[in-house]
C-alpha cells in the first residue's frame, strides 16, 4: 500500500471475502497495531502504521455493523489467552523437571525434597553411619538391609547417608514394596525421589546399568513386625535378592539399620477395614492413630547405619542362581550376618530404651 | 500406474491404508524404488493412491472376504502383506469393532495362509500388555499379553495377535512381524491419546502419577518403514525415547489436572461414555493409576529402530510449540 493511494473498502464490490480479502491485513496482526482496544491501553508500537490502523478499524466497524463476524470472536482473539496458557504451562512446570530417568526420578523433585531428608538425618535422627567405605566409587552393588517401621523412613535414611557421606555422593535406588509403591500420593514421590518398584526384571535392569540398590528382603513382614518382636530379623524372602546379585554378578553389601524401630514402635496392627483402603493392616503406634496424619511422622530415636563389608559372590558358577539350596544357604548366611551387626549396634547403646530416644 | 514387470522389485499389499500409518507407509514405498508395487487395501481410497500404489476396495467385514483376498495376493504375486487395518479409538459400535479386528484378521490369516508371503507384518499397540500393578518398568515382548479388563478394543488386539502368533508357529515359511507401538503423538495423527491431551482437561487419579511413554509419529511410520524391509520376524515394541510422569505431561502441554478419587473418576467416566461425551471407556482410567510403558531395545537390536525424538520433543511436537534449544517443527525438518 502507498501513502498516496488510501484504500477504500467498501467501495465497490460488496462482497465478503474472508480473511482472504487483499484488501484486509490479516486478523492475527490486529492486536499489536496502536490506537485503540477494548481492554484498555495497548502500548504503542515502534512503526505505527496509522492508515492502515485506520483502515483496519474502518473494517473491523463495518463486520461488527454488518455482523460477518461476531463481536466475541474479536474480543477473544483481543483477550490475553496464550499469555495466560504460557503462564499456566510455567507454573505447571514448577518443581518438576521435564526429564526423568527411565525409572522415573526427577532430579528437581530430589532436589526439592533434600532438606526434608536432611533435616531428619542430621537432626531428627542424628543418624550416625559407619562403614560407609564400604560401597564402591563405581560399579554395581547390591544393598541388603532390614526393614522396620510404618512408613519406610529406613529407605530414606540409607539413601540419604549414601549420597550425603560417600566420596562420590551415589545415587542409592531403593526397591519399594507394592503396598507402599502404589499407596496414593506417597508411591509417586517416592518413585520421583528415586524409588522403584520391587520387581526382579526392574533390579536386574538397575545393576545391569551399575547402579546401587538398596534391598529389604523382609518387605511387608519387616514393616509389620510389632514392638515385642523389634530387632529380630524376619525370613529374607525367598532368597530372590540373592539370585539377583548371583545373575547380575554383583557384590551384596549387609546393611543394619538400628533405629527405626523406635522411631515407628508398633504396638499393634488392626487388619479390620484396612483391606477395603487398600493397605494390609492399620497400624497402632503411640501417635498413630490417635493424633491423625499427624501421628505418621516418626518419633526422635537415635539411629545407627552400618554398611558391612561386600560379599563377593563372583566366584559362584555360572548356574549358582538355579541351585536352590545355594541360593537359600546364602540367603540365611547373609541375614545372620546382619543380625549379628544389629546386634552389636544395639550393644552400643547405654541403657536400652531411654539411649534410643537420647542416644 | 504400476511397472508391468512386478519382478523387478517387492509387492506390498496393505490393509487399512487410510490409517495414519498405512498412509505414511504408502508415502514412503512410492518413493523407494525397491518397491515395484504398492496394493492399499480399505473401504474407502487413500489420498496416496497413484504411482505405484492401486486402490483395491475391501471390507474385512465380509464373511467370505478371505477367499477374494487369497485370489488378489495369488495374483499380484505379494510378498509382503502388512495388516493395520485396526482402530485407533475405542468405539460404541462393539460388534463391528469386533468383526473387523479380531474376525477381519481371521480373515487376514486365511488368505496368507493359501498363499504364504514371504513377509507379513502386524500393527499392534503397547497396550495389549494393559496397565497392571505388577508389570515391572519396562516391560519386554515376552511379557504376558494381559489385555485390559472389559476393554473391547484392547482385548480385540490381543486375539489378533494370539492368532498372528500361532499363524507364524504353523507357518514357518512366512516372517511375522508384530509391531506393538506406543501411543503414537504428533501434530497430524489422530487417536484416543491425540484426542484425550487436545481436550483441556484431564482427569488425574488423586495420589496416582504413573510413567508415560509416548512415540512421534514421524518414529513410529519410520519404524514401520524398517519393518517392511527388514528380515527380523517376531514381536517388537516401538517406544519412543525416555518416559515422563503424567502429571509432567499435562503440565507439559498446558491442560488443566483434575484430581477425582478413584469412585468418582468412574462413575462420571462411565456416564460420559454411555453419552458419548469421552473417546474412552471407563476402563481406560486404568492407564492413569498403573505402569504400561514398554522396552524398545529388542526393535534397536533386531530391526535397527531408534526413535529420534525424545518424549519432550514429540509432546511439543503435538503441541505445535517449537522447543526451546531453537530446532523448530520438527516434523517438517524430518520430513
Amino acid at each position: 500500500m502507498t501513502d498516496d493511494e488510501d484504500p477504500v473498502i467498501g467501495d465497490g464490490e460488496e462482497d465478503w471475502y474472508g480473511d482472504a480479502d487483499p484488501r484486509v491485513p490479516d486478523a492475527s496482526s490486529w492486536p499489536t497495531e496502536g490506537d485503540y482496544g477494548f481492554l484498555g491501553e495497548v502500548p504503542p508500537q515502534p512503526e505505527p502504521a496509522p492508515r492502515l490502523a485506520d483502515a483496519e478499524l474502518r473494517e473491523l466497524e463495518r463486520r461488527v455493523e454488518q455482523q460477518h463476524t461476531p463481536l466475541w470472536f474479536d474480543l477473544t482473539k483481543r483477550l490475553p489467552l496464550e499469555g495466560v496458557w504460557r503462564r499456566w504451562r510455567a507454573l505447571a512446570m514448577w518443581g518438576r523437571s521435564d526429564v526423568v530417568d527411565d525409572f522415573g526420578r526427577d532430579p528437581r523433585a530430589t532436589a526439592r525434597w533434600e532438606w526434608l531428608f536432611e533435616f531428619l538425618y542430621s537432626k531428627w535422627f542424628r543418624v550416625q553411619a559407619f562403614g560407609i567405605e564400604h560401597i564402591p566409587q563405581r560399579g554395581r552393588a547390591l544393598l541388603v538391609a532390614n526393614h522396620a517401621g510404618t512408613l519406610p523412613y529406613d529407605s530414606a535414611m540409607v539413601m540419604h547417608a549414601v549420597r550425603r557421606d560417600h566420596p562420590a555422593r551415589r545415587d542409592v535406588r531403593p526397591l519399594v514394596e507394592d503396598t507402599v509403591f502404589h499407596l496414593p500420593f506417597l508411591g509417586p514421590i517416592m518413585n520421583r525421589i528415586g524409588g522403584v518398584r520391587a520387581d526382579p526384571a526392574n533390579a536386574e535392569r538397575l545393576l545391569e546399568k551399575d547402579e546401587l540398590v538398596a534391598v529389604f528382603p523382609e518387605g511387608e513382614k519387616g514393616m509389620g513386625k510389632l514392638w515385642k518382636d523389634r530387632y529380630r530379623l524376619q525370613r529374607f524372602g525367598r532368597g530372590g535378592f540373592v539370585k539377583l546379585a548371583l545373575r547380575t554378578r554383583s557384590p551384596i553389601i549387609p546393611v543394619a539399620v538400628v533405629g527405626a524401630e523406635e522411631a515407628a514402635p508398633m504396638l499393634g496392627k488392626v487388619t479390620w477395614f484396612a483391606k477395603n483402603i487398600g493397605i494390609p493392616w492399620i497400624p497402632v503406634t503411640p501417635t498413630f492413630p490417635w493424633l491423625g496424619p499427624a501421628g505418621l511422622l516418626p518419633l526422635p530415636s537415635k539411629w545407627f547405619v552400618q554398611f558391612g563389608e561386600p560379599i563377593d559372590l563372583s566366584s559362584a558358577g555360572p548356574g549358582a542362581a538355579d541351585d536352590r539350596l545355594l541360593v537359600n544357604r546364602l540367603a540365611d548366611q547373609i541375614r545372620s550376618q546382619i543380625q549379628t551387626m544389629i546386634d552389636g549396634l544395639l550393644a552400643k547403646r547405654r541403657s536400652p530404651l531411654l539411649a534410643a530416644y537420647l542416644g | 500406474m504400476s511397472p508391468s514387470t512386478p519382478s523387478h522389485g517387492r509387492v506390498v499389499a496393505v490393509t487399512g491404508a487410510c490409517t495414519f500409518l498405512g498412509g505414511e507407509l504408502l508415502r514412503r514405498l512410492e518413493e523407494d524404488p525397491r518397491y515395484a508395487r504398492v496394493i492399499a487395501l480399505d473401504i474407502r481410497p487413500p489420498a496416496q493412491v497413484g504411482g505405484k500404489v492401486e486402490f483395491v476396495k475391501l471390507d474385512l467385514t465380509q464373511p467370505t472376504v478371505d477367499g477374494e483376498l487369497a485370489t488378489l495376493l495369488q495374483k499380484a504375486k505379494v510378498d509382503t502383506f502388512v495388516h493395520g487395518a485396526f482402530l485407533s479409538h475405542p468405539t460404541h459400535a462393539a460388534e463391528w469393532a469386533h468383526e473387523l479386528e479380531d474376525v477381519g484378521t481371521m480373515h487376514v490369516l486365511n488368505a496368507c495362509a493359501g498363499v504364504e508371503p514371504r513377509r507379513l507384518v502386524m500393527i499392534s499397540t503397547t497396550l495389549v500388555y494393559g496397565a497392571h500393578p505388577k508389570n515391572p518398568n519396562f516391560l519386554t515382548e515376552d511379557a504376558e499379553l494381559r489385555g485390559h479388563r472389559d476393554s473391547r478394543f484392547v482385548n480385540d488386539k490381543v486375539r489378533a495377535e494370539r492368532q498372528a502368533q500361532r499363524f507364524a508357529r504353523e507357518h514357518p515359511a512366512v516372517e511375522v512381524c508384530i509391531l506393538r507401538f506406543a501411543p503414537i503423538l504428533g501434530p497430524s495423527v489422530s487417536n484416543m491419546f491425540t484426542r484425550f491431551f487436545a481436550r483441556p482437561v484431564a482427569p488425574v487419579m488423586m495420589g496416582h502419577d504413573p510413567l508415560m511413554q509416548f512415540v512421534h509419529e514421524q518414529d513410529a511410520a519410520w519404524a514401520l518403514q524398517r519393518a517392511v524391509d527388514s528380515h527380523a520376524s517376531g514381536a517388537f515394541n516401538i517406544v519412543g525415547k525416555g518416559v515422563l510422569p503424567y502429571t509432567t505431561v499435562l503440565a507439559l502441554l498446558g491442560r488443566v489436572p483434575v484430581p477425582m478419587p478413584q469412585i468418582v473418576a468412574r462413575q462420571l467416566t462411565k456416564v460420559l461414555w454411555a453419552t458419548q461425551l469421552v473417546g474412552s471407556p471407563p476402563s481406560f482410567l486404568d492407564f492413569l493409576l498403573y505402569l504400561c510403558v514398554a522396552d524398545g531395545a529388542k526393535a534397536r537390536r533386531e530391526l535397527g529402530f531408534q526413535p529420534r525424538l525424545s518424549i519432550k520433543r514429540t509432546i511439543l511436537d503435538f503441541l505445535g510449540v517449537a522447543p526451546e534449544d531453537g530446532a523448530t517443527d520438527v516434523a517438517r525438518a524430518m520430513g
